[in-house]
């Protein structure tokens, strides 16, 4: 089935009225590739953390939607995403994440980057033992950068390079979060989980997305968090999700809690938020922990998500923290793997040739709704 | 003096292991012999297989090895 045989009126009418996106948003590799170009490619996407280059002059290599990308911490401590590919013939450059000790250096002809992106030399380019020519103006020859913005730990790139500033493209979740300015710190290596499922990207945001399952899938939150103390956020175009209102930090042995993020107000003390940033994250803002949830599409039917946990002091990667750590981190985990049944079972509906889509809860679907709304009218446009 | 057999036996085996370090010194010594022999053209070969290593690995050389280039008309 081709884009126009497929009928999104549906999807755009209100909640009470719609219905979801066709199956073939979830099993056909056509429709995964029009996302590509019509969702991906000119918004923010979320592709990773800072955490991932840990250090000044670490590279990381990574494939996002088939684009070979290659983030990079330089030696001033900026982060940049550059196409992972020399300027000259193609070849990638980085295979394997680490330190670059001073140059990118092209395993092909050795032509060789500064991790800021200038060409720094280009070996035998004139002739044996000439390294310039008249015609190769390395000015114009230093690594294709791909426009990249840093906002609470995550890097998110505009792949087409035509968005509007970051800033402005998503002013509304930036206002909503602006006291979230604090630093945050990564801790302790069980901080960062990764989660494959075999699904399509879309139903790991729709499960986030509404609060509705949380009695049925994750019925350990029933004790402290009930549905009721839930509410719903649409943003139409920019973010949906859900709150809460009885946030509790959980408590070490000996009464101790996690360092509260500092300049957050009252709404905080017991509030916590989980948006889902359109695309493909899904973002976790409480008083003294913040997570990101990166979704990364794989294939129209396999995606894989990055989790990170932030902490709001770097104390929190102290020995004496360790075992709470690990219990917050296990907790998250555990949250994240009782949603990977639904995830891949929705999946596995989608293959039912009768289902339309699926039928609304006018009441508890909204921000679901709002989500399959932005796809629809972004593969429109 | 090494030989020019025994050097390039001891660069190729610098490859082998993958050794930039050894690289830039064995092929900075090459270019030292092509030099005193005259053989500019040469000389400026290996300076640019060491300039390369040396940007590779962050080698202290890399600055050196880069003036010597310039000096040549061989770089920018």
């Amino acid at each position: 089935m081709t884009l126009h045989q497929l009928d999104l009126s549906e999807v755009t009418k209100p909640v009470a009225d719609a219905r979801g996106l066709p199956n073939e948003f979830y099993t056909s590799p056509e429709i995964f590739e029009l996302e590509k170009q019509k969702v991906f490619f000119p918004g923010w996407a979320a592709i990773g953390f800072t955490s991932d280059v840990p250090t000044n002059g670490y590279a990381k290599p990574m494939t996002f939607l088939g684009q070979p990308l290659l983030l990079v911490r330089d030696h001033q401590g900026d982060v940049r995403v550059f196409q992972n590919v020399c300027r000259h013939r193609g070849m990638i450059l980085v295979e394997e994440a680490g330190p670059i000790k001073k140059a990118i250096r092209c395993p092909y002809h050795s032509w060789c980057y500064e991790l800021d992106g200038r060409l720094r030399t280009t070996p035998h380019v004139g002739g044996p033992g000439t390294n310039r020519h008249d015609l190769i103006k390395r000015e114009e020859l230093g690594l294709l950068e791909v426009r990249s913005h840093i906002w609470m730990g995550m890097v998110f790139v505009n792949l087409d390079g035509k968005a509007d500033p970051f800033e402005v493209h998503n002013a509304e979740i930036l206002e909503r979060y602006k006291e979230f300015t604090a630093d945050l710190f990564v801790c302790g290596p069980e901080s960062h989980l990764t989660i494959e499922v075999n699904a399509n990207w879309k139903l790991a945001i729709e499960n986030g997305a509404e609060a509705y399952h949380l009695p049925w899938v994750h019925p350990g939150l029933n004790s402290y968090s009930r549905l009721e103390d839930h509410y719903s956020m649409e943003c139409p175009g920019k973010f949906s999700g859900q709150g809460s209102t009885v946030y509790s930090p959980m408590l070490s042995d000996d009464g101790r809690q996690f360092p509260d993020f500092a300049g957050l107000s009252e709404k905080w003390d017991t509030g916590s938020e989980y948006p889902m940033y359109f695309p493909n994250a899904m973002i976790g803002f409480h008083r003294n922990q913040f997570w990101g949830f990166i979704v990364e599409p794989v294939s129209h039917d396999r995606s894989v998500e990055h989790v990170q946990i932030f902490y709001a002091d770097p104390s929190v990667s102290g020995e004496d923290w360790r075992e709470m750590r690990q219990t917050n981190a296990e907790n998250w985990r555990e949250i994240f793997a009782e949603d990977i049944f639904v995830v891949e079972g929705m999946q596995k509906g989608r293959s039912a040739s009768m289902f339309d889509g699926g039928k609304f809860s006018p009441a508890m679907d909204g921000p679901t709704h709002c989500f399959h709304e932005f796809i629809a009218r972004s593969i429109q446009s | 003096m090494t030989s020019p057999e025994a050097l390039n036996a001891a660069i190729l085996m610098a490859h082998d292991d993958e050794d930039t370090a050894t690289l830039v010194n064995l092929y900075a010594q090459a270019a030292d012999q092509a030099e005193e022999s005259g053989d500019i053209d040469a000389a400026c070969f290996f300076l640019t297989q060491a300039y390369v290593f040396a940007l590779d690995s962050g080698h202290s050389m890399a600055p050196y090895l880069h003036q010597r280039l310039l000096s040549h008309g061989r770089e920018e």
